[in-house]
């Protein structure tokens, strides 16, 4: 409960705030021309905080949701008008829908569900191209969609009203009064905030700041996009609705590029990752746009300066703010791409303000109680990579409580096969399997996400931290997966892994601020705090000092023992190895040519071969 | 049977047309990783050239070589204004820029010349058939393939016999590794610019012949038939383009002539429709080939 606190407190904060500089403008300007111009504000917030909720916690570029808008208005405009008004333009309308009629709250409900009824089938689509940020499938797919849709609304006059009539509201009756307005706008705030702070919302978040390590953490990002998708079309689907509703009409047009580009510049003029942001720039991008409107048609008479003798006539004119949008989107994308506020947001800085600051929690004690007895076990794991054999035959097992070593020289097969074990490389042929928590699974060619809620997670070669999330953040998405996937009678909360991991002061930073040794700490906190029965380290200390990868044995050891996790650990760091190794595999070539104690392999003349070359290698 | 042929030489006029302006919008994918939105402003640009030569009473074999001057002229002006300060940023911002672009070119041109349409005499042949056998052709469609041709020829001799045409290669494979190798990159990017404003040119050459008028939001038509012909090939493949612009000649042509006009004003939907379920099972693209992530 106390969770919502903040994100409802910043959404009234955010509605006083713009219906504020709304109501300020009016009373200034008066006349009905401020007044149409206030509304078209308050309604264009609620579409781009609805666009927000997708782009802004996904990453995921759509172009397409204006033309979710167009088929929410529509939908909207075919229902709330009354029959007697079709009657002229579309008498022939199929499925009877010239005679259908329903009041306006129902009307907006219909179009809600039949937007996001198309909504889900697009989002199947996108989720099967696999979108994420900077996907080209997206931006094709979504393009597509505000197309498609553009196009059958010219086409289908049937029903639609063809490219010039539309369909439009009889006289008096539009929207009336801003009641409706003021809390469909107050709505898509709260839900905007609420959804950023929700579980879902942080794992989509954790998917749009690194998909791959996302997936490595349990989580599958296509689901939290889905989700988000949905409800950002049913918010964009109620601000269309009454985007029509108060102009009375809709046409082909009303809802194509033109209002594309108006929306996303909004968007990220203000800042595209934060719902402040998208308020910001609705409110800015609307009076910038209207002083270049007034200067574009009158001139410098806008202020009475009389300056209009002044040879600018070539600015002032119809065009300029079309201009002004363009450059706006230009000038931001060039100098600041991230927008105004970046992802700053009013309900965490609420948050901060407010909350006192913490003591840091007690180192928690090591996992005590009965030893768990989980095994990891890879056998006969044969990767080809075209006529390249990656692995050949390769092998290894590990069980809960030790810490089990993967070495040899470059290309030995050593990350392919921790990416074999953690389904992020399907093996040609082999098995591997998992007897843990959870029971004994078969996690051959299980896809990443479900290898990690198995059991198994993996830190990565070349740290995949979530890096605008906080540190604190980064843990809590692992910890929020490990609650629904991997719970534990024994929790370790995500505090006390950021304390254990010596990040307590630093746990409200960005995770890209931390420098190298904490990265790596962070890394390993994250993954720990899934929960695992095996943490798999790709290189823990690759280009750490001596003394710090010394001190990561103890980071690493300490963790593992934390949670009660065992230990599969890739290196290069023989010392590393040697200090915090029980039995260590050598590979060579694919295939495991020794296994041993540390000092076991260290003596081994195959393992000094494959490092070193043997006489009869040269 | 005939009608078909008929058909397939009609569509081959039209696609050659695309395939051009597919070919510089692949090009430009290829080295930056960049859907350029902008691209058929090089035509509105080049339009309104053509309408002030018009003015001065230039015919059309003089204006011809100009619109292709003005194209490359844009394309590299709007490549050092605005896509050199974005090299290398995500996908997300350089998209965003190129419709920056656009809005900008279209708004410039509303605020300078107005917004209403500019029209010119299209060249007096343009509607002269040959009769081939039971086959009537356009006089047009044949030079237009025929130039198309011969550019293609240029371009591929340009990209495979070439330095240039060998760091653009490279850089569109594998642009960091690339400029490792000793490849300029902004050499190579400025180039890349240019040869997609010579083939805009080109193709523009053309569609300001057929249109016979421009307007300020002229370049959406033949950014959309470039950007849709370059998905059809792949986008970054140079190849896949130029088959894809000749498709998406042939299934409009085709389409328009078998089904009934009310369907048929949907072939772009319909295409876009399709290419974007294509994505949903292909999401690198038709024909690229995958770069695996390392991990």
């Amino acid at each position: 409960m106390k969770a919502r606190v903040f994100p409802l407190a910043g959404a009234a904060l955010l509605f006083v705030g713009i219906v504020g500089v709304g109501l300020l403008f009016e009373t200034i300007q008066g006349g009905s021309a401020a007044e149409r111009l206030v509304t078209a504000m308050f309604i264009n917030a609620i579409i781009v905080v609805g666009i927000q909720i997708y782009i802004g916690n996904t990453g995921v570029f759509s172009f397409g949701h204006i033309g979710f808008a167009a088929i929410a208005g529509y939908a909207f405009a075919l229902f709330a008008i009354d029959p007697s008004d079709k009657a002229g333009r579309i008498a022939d309308a199929p499925f009877g829908l010239a005679d259908v009629s329903a009041s306006v709250p129902v009307a907006v409900l219909i179009a809600v569900v039949v937007s996001v009824v198309i909504a889900a089938i697009v989002g199947i689509g996108l989720a099967r191209s696999g979108a994420q940020s900077g996907a080209i499938a997206a931006t094709v797919i979504t393009l597509a969609l505000l197309f498609v849709t553009h196009e059958v609304a010219r086409s289908w006059s049937d029903v639609t009203g063809g490219e010039r009539a539309g369909l439009t509201f009889g006289i008096g009756e539009t929207l009336d009064g801003r009641v409706a307005v003021y809390g469909a706008l107050f709505a898509s705030l709260a839900i905007a905030l609420l959804f950023a702070r929700s579980g879902s919302g942080r794992l989509a978040k954790a998917g749009r700041e690194d998909a791959l390590a996302a997936r490595a953490m349990g989580i599958d990002p296509r689901v939290q996009q889905t989700i988000a998708l949905l409800l950002s079309v049913a918010v964009v689907a109620v601000g269309a609705s009454l985007r029509v509703y108060e102009v009375g009409s809709i046409q082909p047009g009303q809802f194509f590029f033109d209002y594309t580009l108006l929306t996303l510049v909004m968007l990220v003029v203000g800042g595209r990752n934060s719902v402040t942001g998208a308020v910001v720039g609705v409110v800015t991008i609307t009076f910038v746009r209207e002083l270049a409107r007034r200067l574009g048609s009158e001139g410098f008479e806008v202020f009475g300066l009389g300056l209009d003798g002044v040879p600018l006539d070539w600015v002032f004119r119809e065009g300029l703010p079309r201009v002004v949008l363009g450059l706006a989107m230009v000038g931001f994308m060039i100098w600041r791409s991230k927008g105004m506020l970046d992802d700053w947001e009013l309900d965490e800085w609420l948050r901060r303000r407010f909350t006192s600051d913490q003591e840091a929690p007690m180192p928690a004690e090591a996992h005590s109680g009965t030893a768990a007895s989980n095994q990891l076990v890879a056998r006969d794991v044969i990767v080809d990579f075209g006529g390249f054999r990656a692995l050949n035959g390769a092998e290894m097992a590990a069980s809960s409580g030790e810490v089990v070593g993967l070495i040899g020289p470059n290309g030995a097969g050593k990350t392919t096969l921790v990416n074999v074990i953690t389904g992020m490389v399907p093996p040609t042929s082999g098995v591997v399997a998992l007897d843990g928590q959870q029971g004994e699974i078969d996690l051959t060619s299980a896809a990443p996400y479900k290898v990690a809620r198995a059991g198994l997670v993996r830190t990565f070669q070349n740290l995949r931290l979530f890096s605008s999330l906080t540190v604190l953040e980064n843990v809590e998405v692992s910890k929020l997966v490990a609650e629904s996937h991997r719970p534990s009678e024994r929790d370790v909360g995500a505090e006390e892994l950021v304390a254990a991991a010596g990040l307590w002061e630093h746990r409200d930073r960005r995770a890209s601020e931390l420098d190298y040794g904490n990265s790596r700490r962070l890394e390993l906190a994250r993954a720990a705090a899934m929960n695992p029965d095996f943490l798999l380290l790709d290189e823990p200390t690759s280009g750490m000092s001596d003394s710090e990868s010394l001190n990561m044995v103890e980071h690493v050891r300490g963790m593992a023992e934390l949670v009660g996790a065992g230990v599969v650990v890739i290196d290069h760091d023989l010392q590393f190895i040697v200090g915090i190794c029980d039995r260590v595999y050598c590979l060579d070539q694919g295939s495991v040519i020794a296994e041993g104690t540390p000092d076991e392999i260290q003596a081994d003349p195959a393992v000094q071969a494959a490092y070193l070359g043997s006489a009869a290698n040269t | 049977m005939t009608s078909l042929l008929q058909n397939l030489i009609d569509g081959l006029g039209q696609g050659s047309i695309y395939a051009l302006l597919a070919l510089g919008v692949a090009v430009i994918f290829g080295v930056m990783h960049l859907l350029n939105f902008a691209h058929g402003e090089l035509i509105t640009v080049s339009g309104y050239a053509a309408v002030a030569a018009f003015g001065s009473n230039l015919s059309w074999w003089l204006v011809a070589p100009l619109i292709i001057v003005v194209s490359i002229v844009t394309s590299l002006v709007i490549e050092r204004v605005a896509f050199s300060r974005v090299r290398g940023a995500s996908e997300f911002t350089q998209l965003l820029t190129s419709f920056g672009i656009h809005i900008i070119v279209s708004a410039v041109l509303i605020m300078s010349v107005g917004a209403s349409v500019k029209t010119f005499a299209e060249p007096p042949w343009i509607f002269d058939r040959i009769d081939v056998g039971p086959l009537s052709l356009e006089k047009f469609d044949l030079l237009v393939i025929a130039v198309t041709a011969v550019t293609l020829a240029a371009t591929t001799w340009l990209l495979q016999r070439t330095t240039f045409g060998l760091s653009l290669r490279a850089a569109a494979a594998d642009f960091d590794t690339a400029r490792l190798m000793g490849v300029d990159s902004d050499r190579v990017i400025r180039g890349a610019f240019a040869l997609s404003g010579a083939l805009a040119g080109v193709a523009g050459i053309f569609w300001l012949m057929r249109a016979g008028n421009t307007d300020p939001s002229a370049g959406i038509d033949p950014m959309l038939k470039g950007v849709l012909a370059a998905l059809i090939g792949g986008l970054g493949s140079l190849r896949g383009a130029v088959l894809g612009g000749l498709a998406l000649g042939v299934a409009e042509v085709l389409l328009r002539s078998q089904l009934p006009s009310s369907v048929a004003v949907l072939t772009d939907a319909v295409v876009f429709g399709l290419i974007a379920f294509l994505f949903i099972f292909r999401p690198q693209g038709l024909i690229t080939v995958q770069h695996a992530e390392r991990v």
